[in-house]
């Protein structure tokens, strides 16, 4: 990264990413009606469509938090009415069992939110997005896995021979 | 507390493995011998009665032979104590092993020896151990031609004195009548951090996978761990890098975590064979407490309850859902 294009991210004001993680059936479907209904919500989200919220492996969280994103959302349909019959189910134990992990070594849960929207409830999904930007905006930046400043660690050198 | 505790004879072991050749009911048993270390045993796979030479009854049992059982074809016999024979659990619940190809010899447990802790709690180093023996409830040692007594709790192995398990949950033979539960005041695995600010725990965590040289030994030697390509080997996509960093680490760890989620059975071997010591026990006995607080599960102990992301109630707690 250029000197120049480093100073003018700092120039900036910082803005929180988020990617949320949203269920075919319900969510992004609800996220649809969100927008046709001209109702405004923060733009820090970055949408990715997920068949159902059991699709949805905790390596995806893992992975989305260790690449910087400063949150993630994960949403999917109210119990009972997942279009694959149990998929939120499933899915609920998972992340039942991995929020408190992640709690547990010091992840704060609200960088890592869930949330049930079905595809009528478009307020409801942008109050939730804009509940986890809030959120996230008021945790800081994801500085989890950020080096020390002119530290060379094994990362260091991973991005040098790339 | 005093009366008598009827010691596992290696003469009975033998004899019963030898009769368990002679019959054909097992092609290979797994028992323990001595290893290349002082107080150290070595996993024994014997194939005939003469392999049997080298087997050893003691108190360093400290591996989890069900880690075998992955490499062994046909019908083993299998040595196991309270924490091994829930592996088994786990492994034929998981669809790993078949129940009806193994033969398994249980010994009750009384809790095995850590010889670094008893150095720990006698004031010197390992090498300079002459002799530990187990005498009931204490531990005899000799260091410098000199005989010490020192209490279990100093010297079992941390695991071993938070066990619930020290009698086999399943067997085919269980040796010698009685067992010893291990002497613990200690109802769960001492965790002081898990009440502390979160800020302290990612302080704590993180310095903990920045130090992790992913060497693997904790996947290698878990018997829950049988996936046949691990996800950190997987290069399509890359989900971690080969190198070690903190980040990295980071998903490693917890993914292992979620994969043995429901198998664990808190047997300790990652943590003891990890060359770092990080206490990747802390993890697997939180998660093993979240499971049973939120699940009422509690793993490789009962045969026929589902495991517990392979089943679902309608009111399973979401209130962290919002």
């Amino acid at each position: 990264m250029g000197a120049k294009r480093e100073t003018k991210e700092k120039e900036k004001k910082w803005e929180p990413k988020i990617l949320a993680f949203l269920c075919r059936w319900c969510s992004y479907a609800g996220a649809d009606l969100t927008g046709s209904s001209r109702t405004s919500y923060p733009p820090n989200v970055r949408i990715l469509r997920v068949p159902c919220s059991g699709r949805v492996n905790p390596l995806f969280i893992l992975k989305t938090l260790r690449s910087g994103m400063d949150g993630v959302l994960v949403s999917g349909c109210h119990p009972g009415d997942c279009h694959y019959t149990a998929g939120n189910y499933n899915a609920r134990r998972k992340f039942a069992i991995l929020a408190r992990l992640l709690e547990y070594v010091g992840i704060d849960p609200r960088r890592v939110q869930f949330s049930w929207v079905s595809a009528s409830e478009g307020d409801k999904f942008a109050k939730v997005v804009s509940k986890v930007v809030a959120d996230v905006q008021a945790l800081g930046p994801n500085e989890l896995f950020r080096l020390p400043q002119g530290g060379q660690t094994a990362k260091g050198a991973a991005s040098a021979h790339e | 507390m005093s009366a008598p505790i009827p010691e596992i004879k290696k003469d009975d072991l033998v004899g019963l493995v030898k009769s368990l050749f002679q019959e054909g009911r097992v092609a290979h048993f797994l028992a323990y011998q001595k290893g290349t270390v002082k107080f150290k045993t070595t996993p024994l796979i014997a194939h005939k009665e003469e392999d049997l030479q080298g087997l050893v009854v003691d108190d360093f049992f400290h591996s989890n032979l069900a880690l075998y059982l992955k490499e062994i074809k046909g019908r083993v016999g299998i040595l196991t104590k309270g924490c091994d024979s829930r592996s088994l659990v786990s492994l034929i619940k998981e669809g790993q092993v078949k129940r009806e190809d193994l033969y398994i010899v249980g010994i009750p447990c009384p809790g095995q020896i850590d010889p670094k802790r008893v150095a720990a709690a006698a004031s010197c180093a390992i090498e300079e151990l002459e002799e530990i023996n187990r005498r009931g409830q204490e531990i005899v040692i000799r260091v410098s031609g000199q005989e010490k007594t020192l209490p279990k709790i100093q010297a079992l192995m941390e695991k071993c004195l938070a066990c619930h398990y020290p009698q086999p949950l399943i067997f085919d033979a269980l040796l010698s009548g009685d067992y010893v539960a291990p002497v613990s005041p200690i109802t769960r695995f001492p965790d002081d951090l898990r009440p502390k600010p979160i800020a302290e725990k990612w302080a704590f965590w993180s310095g903990q996978f920045e130090r992790c040289i992913r060497c693997y030994a904790c996947r290698n030697v878990c018997p829950a761990c049988f996936c046949p390509r691990c996800l950190v080997e997987e290069n399509m996509p890359q989900w971690v890098s080969p190198l070690p960093s903190k980040g990295d680490n980071f998903v490693f760890h917890l993914m292992r975590l979620m994969h043995v989620a429901g198998t664990c059975v808190s047997c300790g071997e990652c943590e003891r064979v990890c060359p770092m010591e990080i206490p990747l026990m802390k993890l697997n006995e939180k998660m093993a407490e979240d499971l049973r607080e939120l699940f009422d599960f509690v793993a490789g102990v009962d045969l026929d309850k589902a495991l517990p992301f392979r089943t679902y109630r309608q009111e399973d707690p979401d209130d962290f859902i919002k």
